[in-house]
């Protein structure tokens, strides 16, 4: 055990200031050893203890993440004053460090980091190592993972004061690869125990005192994580202003550019409508002249088109024969195309004359070159049957399906509270949020309500699964070879969090500077084992952006979309700054294609090996001259293609991402496949426009739109729970399936358990290069987990209480693994896994589970009535007070042994900490290992213990109260 | 002259030529179409060492200096006249004429676990607009549960995004499992929570279920909650009680893995279509399959290992009638190469590797293909991934050429694997 003894006689120095003075140097700084001359600051800041754990961030450009120097040198000074006496001193860092007292050196640790690099990227360093530490008093911290740690004794001759300094070197450069580390600093701390006393804590220069023990640490970091944000959003914000006067030239073209063009007029309100805002204008016009114009077609007792019709094409016709592009010039998505017919083949639909329908001819061919559809099954006899006898009726085709014409009355209070609150926070209102919005005037409450939640920090946590999916964030946590990218999750957040205007956001995202591995844009440019990243990039860019599906044109034309193959490629040309040759890996070979068969649906019109210049492909929405005009570096492709997308010219850009918002929070788009424009037409185009224009008069700022959204009439209707598609007139919300983060943010806060999960890291200590390892970080929320990926099949590599969420997210539609783009739209059915999980599955033992830490024990504590308990149970859970029905069974049973059910109300005393050892992917191929991780599993699965402080056969009964509730149907709707 | 004028004279100009799509019908119908009913993957993660298990060729030796290329154990002869195993697949090799080691598979996605993972569960290399299915869900997708009460794929392994359902839904993802005592999380209760218990949970549910309208988001989650329920129930859960196993069967599948080929036999019967058994649990040499360095040193504990479970999971299906209805088919990422790397272990090789196919109504042979001296590059009869999943298929009556529709798109189940004829017919 390494014990080292410094006997030291200190002579005490004047020095001045309080606190710790942190310097962070990133030049001068060698790659192995200690520098002769000390190397000057490129940063520092005030901390008030020798504890570091974290470093401001490092924000470039426009403030985004950058990279710090590898390695980086971090010194920390202090003037300190202890009591006269002998100490013990303890220094910990994950990387070399060494300690000076009075100008001179007293404790080291060694930088060991390629060593355990050598060892330990092959999984081989052994477990037993990690039996091989100082013995430290009782209820010290034990040594954290992959952190080095060195003890001496001082002996302090009087109580004048000494400098501290404490430097270390962070990251480094691993010898035979050249690749960084993670920048980590672990836990680096000097801590002190002053003579005769068995107790140690942080040193410190003030008299502020961190007990170095778990709590104590605990309280600590987590008091200086809120500072580091605040921080790091200055810096930030600092950054932003550097480049204030640019953005300042585009708001104001953007004003120009509104008051050159005319407005969009918000019509007069219809008779007989209510209305909060222009929205519900536009929405009671639409009804109106819907009702208007169906009632003459619609015919009762015939096929009817909606149920009968429509999923016969959509299932056989409509991937040829929908949207601006189509085979045989032959649209089958309205009537009049229908009537109107393709190209050389009649009408498709003659109303009441079947035989003379082509569309009729060709499904009952009989001629293999003639029968459609071209390939797959023919048309089921039955199906068959139906289309010719609603043709022979006369093809009744009403724009819309039947059903409510009417609007819905305002949803009640409550209802309101609860889907606004997961529609902007991602969690369900707590007692206080719904007690302070009853205590709000009856008038106001609404609209104070959501102020109130759009200034909160938690609806930037709400849209990040939403845009991790949209922008295909794939970070892989080890060895990332299947199409991922960098963690570009912290700078969405911090965006979102800083409502960064959205032209800003998306033109930070096309610029990809910042760092690439530690959460800068830059970790959206890349695509692992992709023969053309920026090509898929740029299939990300058009679908998010301007609602273009270009999947199909990664390897050849779209065949029923408008994407030609040599666009994609002009686009990734400017997202590669230079022209890009097309690899034969990204075509498909045109000799296969023509084996056999009909005409091939596909072509390929640019050949393997052409180059292709960077160009806007778009013109369509805007002229390429406006970015010349309007580009803060028009010589630079990705300026100039930021420019194009996020143009006011462009009104594709806005409008697209406000219909992506009015998906979001009314369950349909205004386009109805938000992401592919192409297959569908707008059933509110003035709204679209209106709203589109609002969004660039309101800088950018989409919460700008979302306040005029969940201000409407329309937004605030009563659910109609017959309905399971929601209305194109918008007449009523149909029921909305909860997403997965929304669901388990929801359970953790609605039952008070902390969401405990292990860090989303398989190198905890920190002994891989930086491209094959990634440390995700804690996750307070659900978004912050990603896929554990064991393909190894390793017990060793498995995560499992993150393993234990995740498969409930899955289930309820979150992508783990994202390695194509989403449309943001997630499949959303009832499946079977969804309840069995719920019902049975380890995250529901938590929570069900009566822990001393579960918020639901600190309820059951609580001097209350069983009626009051039932009822606060159902706030907390559902927003609304229970049933007459609900409240008789629930209180029935809780009522038996309520009065004796509390044993103590005193908290337990805090366990003593437990020495474990730890999995790291530095010793995942050791048995031990495994062995480990299966325990650690083992104790996943069986969650907490029950508390003691409640009678053990009531606190069974109330869990099983809880269970129910938390399996409630309700809870997976929001209504 | 519109298009079908066109297409009328064309054809009659043409009178002797069969129509293109006749020619691909006829095509179809000369695809081989096998009798199976179920598959069981095993899944051997890591990159089992042909040289060392299915294609042995002349005796290496790591304590020479310089080390010699070449199997570390000796071979066997097997039931099959002229095919030879290692001696550690002594069971195995009695009951060759029901296996096939085609031994010439071979890719070039490289030699990284994950990726070389994915493409022999998918077929295809990675790409960033398409995320493809899984052999496993593939056959789900086509074939559905041989019985409703059950999954159609369940996975007795980690999950990850190559055993998914990839751009056809969840509906037709797996089912997992680790443990084989507690079988899949979400149908057992948990520790703790007796039938009593459970009992008056679902009484206590019962007020929150009532979901008025019917057909409804409500109600829809409320019918698929008392699927659930029922499928916790003891119906489906009996199928993971190894224990009514005799005694004796389980011994002869051995440890963790053969109790979960086991499993998988059991499942087969219950009606789950296709299922995936991983071993890789590290526990004998540590690297499990990956054997690099010192990993090589108790290899053929792993070997014996996969020897017990594979020779009475055959035995076992033959012995139940349910062989030849049952795919058997073993998969690893890629190879090893005959030489030893300098820890005396093996690196990574993907240009030739053995895959196993067992059972399910194939005209077996012991071996096909053959490699060349250390079994580093193919020598005749390649196979290519696409072509052994393609097999897979066509064992499975599933014609691997068939497209799927991913959003609008056609794509084809294999990218152009054929099925190996020889062991058809």
């Amino acid at each position: 055990m390494p014990r080292f003894l410094t006997l030291l006689v200190l002579l005490a120095a004047p020095i001045a200031a309080a606190g710790v003075r942190v310097e962070i140097c990133e030049e001068g700084v060698l790659r192995s050893g200690w520098p002769a001359t000390e190397p000057a600051a490129t940063e520092s800041f005030a901390e008030d203890a020798f504890g570091l754990f974290e470093l401001p961030l490092k924000y470039v450009a426009t403030g985004v993440r950058g990279d710090r120097a590898s390695p980086t040198l971090v010194r920390a000074s202090a003037t300190i004053t202890l009591p006269p006496g002998r100490h013990r001193l303890l220094l910990r860092s994950r990387g070399a460090a060494r300690l000076s007292v009075a100008g001179r050196m007293v404790l080291e640790t060694p930088f060991d980091q390629p060593r355990q690099f050598a060892v330990g990227n092959a999984g081989e360093l052994p477990v037993e190592e990690q039996e091989t530490f100082i013995e430290l008093d009782a209820g010290v911290r034990f040594l954290p993972p992959g952190n080095r740690e060195a003890l001496g004794e001082i002996a302090w001759e009087d109580a004048a004061p000494r400098e501290v300094v404490l430097e270390t070197l962070i990251g480094g450069i691993e010898p035979k690869s050249k690749r960084p580390f993670r920048p980590e600093l672990g836990e680096t701390i000097v801590a002190v125990s002053l003579a005769g006393t068995g107790e140690w804590r942080l040193l410190a220069p003030s008299a502020l005192q961190v007990p170095y023990t778990d709590a104590g640490w605990a309280a600590y970091t987590a008091e200086r994580r809120e500072r580091f944000a605040v921080m790091n959003a200055a810096a930030r914000a600092a950054r932003r202003a550097q480049h204030a006067g640019y953005w300042e030239k585009r708001r104001a073209a953007a004003h120009a550019w509104l008051s050159s063009t005319p407005e969009v007029p918000v019509p007069t309100l219809a008779a007989g409508f209510a209305a909060h805002n222009p929205v519900d204008h536009f929405i009671a016009a639409r009804i109106a002249q819907a009702a208007a114009q169906e009632t003459p077609r619609v015919r009762s007792g015939g096929v009817d088109f909606f149920r009968e019709i429509k999923p016969i094409l959509e299932a056989h016709c409509y991937s040829c024969h929908q949207g601006a592009k189509v085979k045989g010039e032959l649209r089958l998505d309205t009537r009049a195309a229908a009537l109107h017919g393709g190209a050389g083949d009649g009408p498709a639909i003659a109303p009441g004359l079947p035989k003379a329908s082509a569309l009729f001819q060709r499904i009952t061919s009989s001629d293999p070159e003639e029968v459609m559809p071209a390939k797959g099954d023919r048309l089921s006899p039955r199906d068959v049957a139906l289309i010719e006898r609603w043709i022979a009726e006369g093809a009744v085709w009403p724009e819309f399906p039947p059903g409510r014409r009417s609007p819905t009355p305002l949803a009640d209070d409550l209802t309101f509270l609860r889907r606004v609150s997961l529609d902007t926070v991602g969690v369900v209102p707590s007692e206080a949020e719904i007690a302070g919005f009853l205590s709000d005037p009856a008038a106001t409450r609404r609209a104070r309500a959501i102020e109130r939640l759009l200034a909160d920090p938690r609806g930037a946590d709400h849209q990040m699964g939403y845009w991790l999916d949209v922008l295909a964030e794939n970070p892989n946590l080890i060895n990332p070879t299947l199409n991922n990218t960098g963690p570009f999750r912290w700078w969405l957040h911090e965006s979102l969090i800083d409502h960064k205007p959205l032209d800003l956001l998306v033109t930070e995202l096309i610029r990809q500077e910042g760092s690439e591995r530690f959460g800068g844009p830059a970790g959206f440019g890349i695509a692992s084992q992709n023969d053309v990243p920026a090509a898929a990039k740029g299939i990300i860019l058009a679908g998010a952006f301007l609602g273009v599906e270009m999947k199909c044109a990664r390897c050849h034309d779209a065949p029923t979309h408008a994407a030609k193959q040599s666009e994609l490629f002009q686009l990734a040309a400017m997202l590669e700054k230079k022209p890009l040759k097309v690899p034969a890996t990204s075509s498909v070979p045109l000799d296969h294609l023509r084996l056999g068969g009909r005409m091939p649906l596909i072509e390929v019109t640019l050949a393997p090996g052409t180059t292709v210049a960077p160009a806007w492909p778009f013109a369509r929405f805007c002229d390429e001259a406006t970015a010349a005009a309007i580009a803060e570096e028009p010589d630079n492709s990705r300026d100039h293609l930021a420019a194009l997308i996020t143009a006011p010219q462009n009104e594709r850009f806005a409008q697209v991402m406000v219909n992506r918002l009015w998906q979001r929070l009314m369950g349909r788009g205004l386009v109805e496949t938000v992401g592919d424009w192409e297959k569908s037409s707008p059933t509110h185009p003035e709204l679209l426009r209106w709203l589109g224009r609002e969004l660039v008069r309101n800088g950018y700022d989409l919460r700008a739109i979302e306040r005029i959204i969940l201000g409407s009439h329309a937004y605030q209707r009563a659910a109609d729970p017959a309905m399971t598609e929601p209305s194109p007139l918008f007449v009523a919300p149909a029921p909305r399936r909860i997403g997965a983060e929304q669901f388990v943010d929801s359970l953790f806060a609605a039952t008070g358990k902390p969401f405990a999960v292990e860090p989303v890291n398989l190198d905890l200590d920190s002994v891989r290069t930086i491209e094959n390892a990634l440390d995700l970080g804690r996750a307070t929320r659900a978004w912050m987990l990603a896929s554990t990926s064991n393909e190894r099949d390793r017990p060793s590599l498995m995560l499992p209480r993150i393993q234990a969420v995740a498969d409930v997210m899955e289930v309820f539609g979150w992508r783990a693994a994202r390695p194509d783009a989403s449309s943001g739209i997630r499949e959303n059915a009832a499946n079977v896994l969804q309840p069995a999980l719920l019902s049975n599955g380890t995250m529901m033992t938590w929570l069900t589970r009566l822990s001393d830490d579960h918020g639901l024990t600190r309820l059951a504590l609580e001097e209350q009535s069983p009626e009051r308990l039932v009822e606060r149970l159902f706030l907390r859970f559902f927003t609304r007070p229970p049933t007459a029905e609900e409240a008789n069974t629930y209180i029935a049973a809780l009522a038996p042994g309520y009065a004796g059910r509390v044993v103590s109300r005193t908290d337990p005393a805090p366990a003593p900490p437990v020495r474990r050892k730890y999995v790291a992917w530095s010793n995942h191929m050791k048995s031990e290992a495994n062995s480990l991780r299966l325990e650690e599993e083992t104790a996943a699965r069986r969650g907490d213990a029950p508390t003691a402080r409640l009678d053990s056969d009531w606190r069974r009964r109330f869990e099983d109260v809880i269970w129910a509730l938390l399996n409630a149907p309700e809870w997976t709707v929001i209504l | 002259m519109n298009r079908r004028d066109f297409l009328t004279r064309s054809a009659a100009i043409a009178t002797l030529a069969a129509s293109p799509r006749a020619l691909a019908a006829a095509a179809a119908a000369a695809l081989p179409k096998g009798r199976a009913e179920h598959c069981i993957f095993l899944w051997l993660g890591g990159g089992m060492a042909q040289i060392d298990t299915f294609d042995p060729k002349r005796r290496g030796n790591t304590k020479s200096k310089p080390m010699l290329a070449g199997s570390d154990y000796a071979a066997i002869d097997t039931a099959v006249p002229g095919v030879r195993y290692t001696e550690h697949l002594a069971r195995t090799a009695q009951l060759a004429e029901h296996v096939t080691a085609v031994r010439t598979v071979n890719h070039t996605l490289g030699i990284e676990h994950a990726l070389a993972t994915n493409y022999v569960h998918t077929g295809r290399p990675v790409s960033g607009s398409t995320v493809y299915p899984s052999l496993g869900s593939v056959v789900a997708h086509q074939r559905g549960a041989a019985d409703e009460r059950v999954p159609a794929y369940m996975v007795i392994g980690y999950p990850s995004v190559s055993r998914g359902p990839g751009f056809l839904g969840a509906k037709h993802g797996y089912i997992h499992l680790v443990d084989t005592e507690s079988g899949p999380a979400g149908f057992t209760p948990p520790e703790g929570i007796d039938a009593a218990r459970m009992a008056e949970r679902r009484r206590l549910l019962e007020p929150l279920q009532k979901t008025g309208t019917p057909d409804s988001a409500l109600s829809d989650y409320a019918e698929a909650q008392r699927e659930a329920l029922r499928l916790a129930g003891p119906g489906f859960m009996r199928h993971f009680k190894l224990a009514e196993e005799p005694a004796a069967l389980r011994q002869s599948y051995g440890g963790e893995f053969g109790q979960r080929c086991l499993l998988a036999r059991r499942l087969v019967q219950a009606g789950v279509r296709f299922i995936e058994v991983s071993h890789n649990l590290n526990f004998i040499n540590g690297a499990g399959w990956d054997t690099h360095n010192a990993g090589q040193l108790n290899q053929h504990v792993l070997i014996r290992e996969l020897d017990a479970a594979l020779a009475s999971l055959i035995t076992d299906l033959r012995d139940k009638g349910l062989l030849d209805k049952t795919l058997i088919a073993l998969g690893t990422e890629f190879g090893r190469p005959g030489q030893f790397d300098s820890g005396g272990g093996r690196g990574h090789q993907s240009a030739a590797f053995s895959l196993l196919l067992a059972g399910g109504g194939l005209r077996h042979r012991g071996a096909y293909g053959t490699t060349d001296e250390f079994s580093n590059k193919p020598v005749e009869h390649g196979v290519s991934v696409p072509d052994f999943h393609a097999t897979i298929y066509a064992a499975l009556g599933i014609n691997p050429a068939k497209e799927l529709v991913n959003a609008s798109r056609p794509v084809p189940i294999t990218d152009g694997g054929k099925p190996i004829a020889a062991l058809f017919g």
